[in-house]
């Protein structure tokens, strides 16, 4: 009979200052993603948002959607979440509200 | 002590989740970062479950899991998915393939090993 789940660490700061570590690391990643959906928001901009950036930028997205909420952004998984929603279906990107959803995602992150 | 496969291609998902489960359960931790790469550790090392990203390049969640269920050694240890999809239909695509439990992204690092507890009935 398996033992009930017993934590072995009772020391959530720990446990912080590791995630942290982790979030500085990621840091690189993070702003090679938000650059490539700025990339997508200038070019949906001027009318030129290719279906291969779109993919690009939806997959971004999600990623970003996935990952920030464990680092301690809700919001950013949020404002993730709604530009990969935005971007997963065929129909017209409205540009104006990918450019919105973009900035308060940077906003939440403090970058 | 548990034994935990950590299979996600996104270098940050697969650390904090093997940090999760190391330093706050004190399980031992395998981490893959494809799905070929996973059936290949689960087979020498025979873990108590799997942990699973759902979208990976190449062969992705599911099908990983498909094909696990096709190697006897492979086919009993229970799998859990870990997703970004948090519409109803994604859900239940992933609960109807036969897995052990599906859980979302994204999770709190420091209640993972607990989600994972209640949803392999280990509690």
């Amino acid at each position: 009979m398996p033992s009930p789940f017993q934590p072995v660490s009772k020391d959530p700061e720990a446990a912080h200052k590791l995630l942290a570590s982790l979030w500085e690391r990621s840091l690189p990643t993070l702003h090679e993603r938000l650059t490539l959906l700025d990339n997508s928001v200038v070019a949906a901009q001027a009318g030129a948002l290719t279906p291969q950036l779109r993919q690009e930028a939806m997959e971004t997205a999600h990623k970003l959607a996935g990952s920030l909420g464990m680092f301690g952004y809700p919001e950013g998984t949020d404002f993730a979440r709604r530009i990969e929603h935005q971007l997963e279906n065929d129909t017209p990107v409205d540009a104006l509200q990918l450019a919105q959803n973009v900035a308060a995602l940077r906003a939440s992150l403090s970058l | 002590m548990r034994r935990i496969l950590i299979i996600d291609d996104e270098d940050d998902i697969r650390e904090v989740a093997a940090l999760s489960l190391e330093s706050i359960a004190g399980w031992q931790v395998y981490t893959a970062c494809s799905g070929a790469e996973g059936m290949r550790i689960a087979a020498t090392e025979l873990p108590d479950a799997i942990l699973m990203d759902v979208m990976m390049p190449a062969m992705d969640g599911p099908t990983t899991f498909k094909e696990m269920q096709k190697i006897p050694d492979l086919a009993g240890i229970p799998v859990v998915l870990l997703t970004a999809k948090v519409q109803g239909v994604d859900q239940r695509r992933f609960a109807g393939l036969g897995v052990a439990a599906v859980l979302f992204k994204p999770f709190d690092p420091l209640t993972l090993a607990e989600q994972m507890s209640d949803a392999l009935g280990w509690n």
